[in-house]
């Protein structure tokens, strides 16, 4: 298994998709297993590609040779008469990056598919769910291992429809179908940004391929101005589906999908692909600082927007939502300074412990069919697995040291302070301390303290093990996931020089991990200060909760109203856009229609209404009229004369 | 494609209208016979065009299975070949035969539970097919226009009767614009028959024939305006939506789904590729009035409340992507246009095929009536949803591939253009969008609890149709080859 053969891995589940997707009812268990295992097989194979990639290195330098290692041409116009060519291929390339995201891709689907055998049994379209789960693969899948923009932007597109598909998979709720459509649009927004960014990429390079954008980039072609708008139109692509400020507004209705879906999808995997499109075009990004800037600020303004709203959200599975648009914010931090190793790590790190948070909640809401924090607390005593998973995860998130989320987080402080300054700086290190905050409200609302509704939490079991095994699996991940930063254990498994100087970069160039004493030391000081802080608010009894509310009262209703931000779409949709939908109906109604087109046929039938006065049928009036005729010529042959 | 094909294409055309004439002579109460002679008949024709499609080589001649009979010449003012009947397919018209004959497999099949006067039905949509499959195959300007007034002229009465609602308004509207947009082409006709002064309607002939650049800048907006009435161009697009809203099912899908594209394809023959320098000057024009009816069509629809008149509005969207592209001038703009032309008739037929279905179960099209359909026809609205994720151009489904090609083709001309381009199919999705969520999904309405899933028929259909949309989505190189050659060997000197 080469890399060469990297299209494998998309062409598995895909294949699954169609089959089980119109035959699922044919199979025993409606195919639940076929899938779980085509995406075993992938896992495999994705480590297999990681051999082949690592054999390839060279003297520290990546060697494979042809950079596009696999392609076809799917749209060709070129026939030699007329100066136009338009190539579209489907190809696929295989660097640090790609091989960093199709382990976690393939790793987290499979342990959400695994969880979903448990969470899902007995639910409706069980098949359906299976089938669409690969084909969110398959296409998540095409989208790291493709070499081409427009390829791309195919497989950007399926994970959004997959996405939309799985969010309003409960369709028969309003609420649902609601949530997907507004996932749906807001994306597609954004989307309307990347195709219009990959258009004028190719209108400067002529071709779609990354890697020719990207030399032509380097060699200065396209112009300043024009590449700083071009690199923020595919920005806003990317700040669409990874729910970036302006656009973070769909990922918490978003939660409106079955829980292990929100794991997978909107914590792991499709969320993360805008850092990942950003991480691979990274050098053309270097050539436009401005967008680079853009980037960074719009990923500061997100962290910090995401934690202070996960502060007061009482939905579970909000919070963890409200999270992770924190955490994405932390990674385009990240990209925004140039650092593609530290906002990689961190997509790497952050998918093995939010996904475990989010199977975590969903193991509780499986067990008690509730999912607002108010009504919870307690069910440390029920579940303790889940409690035990659950808090490893938010430690993890939290940033505790030696826990994964630590290393990645402190790679990020690291290069924001060498890359822009002090400001920033102190705005994501507070960030850092707010996460530790929520989340210890989190995990001291749901599991510890007590129960606030007895029904719920006499309903509550533990999970099963089909739900737990995945999890635990994930826990170990993300305990361990971190130590890839350190030289000793890259040696050992076999990446001279340390595993994330080649893993975590774009390109062919490694990228060494740092570690700096003092921030390491500053950023565990803030987290455990925050879960004190955490528990002195929420621990005991829900009064203290209800003081902490109190302290500023304004602000806190700022917080709970989202900013208005989500207020003022909804009002610049209803009075705005469909205001003006109204104005051009009735326009196309009143004016084009009425008066242009009937308007013409009545003005018609009107003079011919009149004109038929003229035709009276009566003698005289043709002979006066006749007479006129004759004397007005007459005046005029007089008056030429 | 050898000559003698051409007694295929030939063919076309003549078999509907042999299937007219004997339909005239079957007893109107044997529906068993109708349904088996219309059968029979669809099924030919469908088969006929997808072979011409394929058959025709893109490597090959510009035009091919070209046959001609002479009919009348050297009298009067025609010299030699004066009037032939001639007929013969190049790379635009094989994609157009094509679509034709999915739409028209696709729509004798739904109306085949047509209960009112049946066989007239038949016979006006067999004349009108046999209209539009000879507009696409003649290469004799005579015929050319005779048959592009076949195919409009049926439609009078076929919404008149057949229709729903406002259908004798919808009617007049349809027919007095299209007559009196039929005038302009009829005067550019004689202009190009006099300036050319070859005393043939022959029509290479005739592209061959060089034209005065000023009488090339004043005729060619007679083609734009009277062919883009029958395209949805705006602002001559209003007997679109009304028309639309009060035609049958069938007549819907065939009028959207292939009548439209006559319009667009008599803007590149007779425009294009007899005054190239006309085209090069109005291409401006064209495209704007492109970009303004593709958002004015989109931003219309997203009040719209009946499902027919939402869709009508979309067609004149969709519609404006076909002349955006075609004003863009560009090899892989036009080439959009025509891939548009194609993607958008079997996806609007779609639209119309399960439009028509659910109407014909609960008599009403207003959107706002219905909640959680999908509960009760859940093949239906899969089939809906297709539909839709092509309209917005979903990459995999056929309009990706023709709105990439557009907005490629856009920005090379006008980069401003290509972005409102982009930013149109966001409004489409809005639109489709918010309609699934209010209609398709939620709790079922007890309303509806009588409304069932869809025929057979009708399922066979969606069927047809949307693997049509899949097949241009994937693999989109038959299409591109074909139409891409036959812009190139058609218009060499616009292409830029």
């Amino acid at each position: 298994m080469g890399m060469e053969h990297v299209w494998l891995l998309p062409a598995i589940p895909a294949v699954l998709f169609a089959l089980m997707g119109l035959f699922n009812g044919l199979v025993p268990r409606r195919g639940d297993f076929i899938v779980i295992l085509g995406m075993a097989v992938v896992v495999v194979l994705s480590f297999l590609v990681l051999l082949d990639f690592q054999g390839s290195f060279r003297d520290g330098h990546f060697a494979p040779g042809d950079s596009n290692l696999y392609s076809f041409s799917w749209v060709e116009i070129d026939t030699g008469v007329v100066d136009d060519l338009l190539l579209i291929e489907f190809s696929t390339f295989v660097d640090g990056i790609t091989v960093l995201m199709l382990a976690v891709v393939s790793i987290v689907t499979l342990m959400v598919m695994i969880y979903s055998v448990g969470y899902m049994r007995g639910e409706v379209r069980y098949g359906w769910y299976f089938a669409v789960l690969s084909g969110f693969g398959a296409a998540m899948l095409m989208l790291v291992v493709s070499g081409n923009l427009l390829l791309l932007y195919l497989s950007w597109e399926a994970v959004g429809l997959a996405s939309y598909l799985l969010i309003g998979f409960y369709w028969e709720r309003q609420t649902a179908a609601e949530a997907a459509k507004k996932a749906f649009i807001t994306t597609r927004i954004g989307d309307v940004g990347l195709l219009i960014g990959i258009i004028l990429l190719w209108r400067g390079a002529g071709s779609f391929d990354i890697q020719e954008i990207i030399h032509f980039a380097e060699g200065g072609g396209y112009g300043e101005t024009y590449l700083t708008v071009t690199m923020l139109m595919l920005f806003a692509g990317a700040a669409g589906k990874s729910a970036q400020f302006p656009f973070h507004v769909w990922l918490p209705d978003a939660m409106e999908g079955p829980t292990p879906v929100s794991a997978l999808i909107h914590a792991a995997t499709m969320v993360v692909a805008g850092v990942y499109l950003v991480a691979r075009m990274m050098p053309v990004f270097d050539v436009a600082l401005v967008a680079r800037d853009v980037v960074l600020y719009i990923g500061l303004t997100t962290a910090a927007l995401g934690a202070t709203l996960g502060l007061v959200t009482s939905d579970i599975k909000r919070v963890l939502a409200y999270s992770t648009v924190s955490q994405l914010g932390f990674m385009f931090v990240a990209l925004g300074v140039g650092s593609v190793t530290a906002a990689m790590f961190h997509l790497f790190t952050h998918a093995f412990f939010k996904s475990l948070l989010f199977l975590g909640s969903g193991s509780v809401i499986h067990a008690t069919e509730e999912q607002v924090v108010e009504t919870l607390g307690g069910l440390r005593r029920k579940m303790p697995a889940t409690t035990t998973l659950f808090v490893i995860g938010s430690l993890a998130l939290a940033g505790i040291v030696p826990l994964a989320g630590f290393w990645s987080k402190d790679e990020i402080l690291l290069v924001l302070q060498d890359g822009a300054g002090f400001g920033p700086f102190v705005i994501l290190a507070a960030t850092a301390a707010l996460t530790a905050i929520y989340t210890t409200r989190l995990v001291l609302l749901t599991f510890f303290g007590e129960p606030k509704d007895q029904a719920a939490y006499d309903h509550a079991h533990e999970s099963p093990a089909v739900m737990i095994l995945p999890m635990a699996l994930l826990a170990l991940l993300a305990v361990i996931a971190g130590f890839v930063a350190l030289d000793p254990v890259g040696r050992a498994l076999g990446f001279t020089g340390g595993i994330g100087e080649v893993v975590f970069t774009q390109g062919h160039e490694g990228h060494a991990f740092k570690l700096d004493a003092t921030i390491a030391i500053g950023a565990t000081v803030s987290a455990l200060a925050g879960i004190v802080l955490g528990f002195i608010y929420w621990s005991g009894t829900a009064e203290r909760a209800v003081r902490a509310r109190q302290w500023s009262p304004e602000f806190h209703d700022l917080l709970v109203n989202r900013y208005y931000i989500d207020h003022l779409y909804q009002f610049t949709i209803d009075r705005v856009v469909l205001g003006l939908a109204t104005v051009v109906a009735y326009f196309d109604r009143w004016v084009v229609n009425e008066t242009g087109v009937d308007g013409s046929a009545q003005g018609i039938s009107f003079a011919g209404y009149r004109l038929k006065f003229f035709q009276t049928g009566r003698i005289p009036n043709y002979a006066l009229a006749m007479a006129i005729g004759v004397i007005v010529l007459a005046l005029v042959a007089v008056g030429r004369t | 494609m050898t000559d003698n094909e051409g007694y295929l294409l030939l063919s076309l055309p003549l078999i509907p209208l042999g299937a007219a004439v004997l339909l005239m002579f079957v007893p109107s109460g044997e529906r068993t016979l109708i349904r088996i002679v219309t059968g029979v008949a669809s099924v030919a024709m469908f088969a006929i065009s997808v072979y011409v499609f394929f058959a025709f080589d893109y490597r090959g001649e510009q035009f091919q299975g070209v046959l001609a009979w002479p009919w009348f010449e050297n009298v009067g003012f025609l010299g030699d070949n004066g009037v032939q009947l001639k007929v013969g397919v190049d790379g635009i018209a094989a994609p157009m035969v094509l679509l034709t004959g999915i739409v028209i497999l696709t729509g004798t099949w739904v109306s085949w539970k047509q209960e009112h006067r049946s066989k007239d039905f038949f016979i006006l949509l067999f004349v009108l097919v046999a209209g539009v499959y000879g507009t696409f195959v003649a290469l004799d300007l005579f015929f050319w226009f005779l048959l592009y007034e076949t195919a409009v002229l049926p439609m009078y009465l076929l919404i008149g009767v057949w229709g729903s609602g406002r259908r004798e308004y919808g009617a007049m509207k349809l027919m007095m614009m299209l007559v009196a947009a039929s005038i302009l082409i009829f005067t550019a006709i004689f202009g190009i028959f006099t300036e050319a002064g070859l005393g043939t309607f022959d029509l290479p002939a005739l592209f061959d024939a060089t034209y005065d650049p000023t009488f090339q800048k004043i005729m060619f907006p007679l083609i734009v305006l009277g062919c883009g009435t029958l395209g949805g161009i705006f602002p001559l697009h209003p007997w679109s939506p009304d028309g639309h809203a009060a035609a049958p099912t069938a007549v819907s899908m065939l009028h959207a789904g292939v009548l439209m594209k006559l319009g667009a394809f008599g803007i590149i023959r007779l425009g294009f590729q007899m005054m190239p320098e006309g085209g090069e000057f109005w291409a401006p024009a064209l495209l704007t009035l492109g970009i303004v009816g593709a958002l004015y069509g989109a931003i219309g629809a997203l009040r719209q409340t009946d499902f027919k008149l939402m869709t009508g509005f979309s067609s004149v969207s969709h519609m404006g992507y076909v002349f955006l592209g075609l004003g863009t001038l560009n090899l892989i703009g036009m080439s959009g246009a025509v891939l548009q032309m194609f993607a958008h008739g079997v996806m609007t037929a779609l639209f119309f095929l399960l439009i028509g279905a659910l109407y014909d179960q609960s008599h009403d099209r207003e959107i706002t009536h219905y909640s959680g359909l999908a509960k009760q026809m859940p093949v239906w609205a899969v089939f809906f949803v297709i539909a839709g994720l092509a309209s917005f151009g979903l990459p995999g489904l056929s309009g990706f591939i023709a709105e990439v090609h557009i907005f490629i083709g856009a920005f090379r001309a006008y980069p401003i253009v290509g972005g409102l381009a982009v930013f149109t199919a966001a409004i489409t999705a809005t639109y489709l969008l918010r309609m699934f969520a209010r209609t398709f999904f939620g709790e079922a309405d007890p309303r509806w609890s009588g409304v069932g899933e869809i025929t057979w028929a009708e399922k066979a259909g969606a069927t047809v149709l949307s693997i049509s949309i899949f097949a241009l989505g994937l693999w989109p190189a038959p299409w591109i080859d074909r139409i891409a050659m036959g812009l190139e060997m058609g218009i060499p000197e616009v292409l830029s």
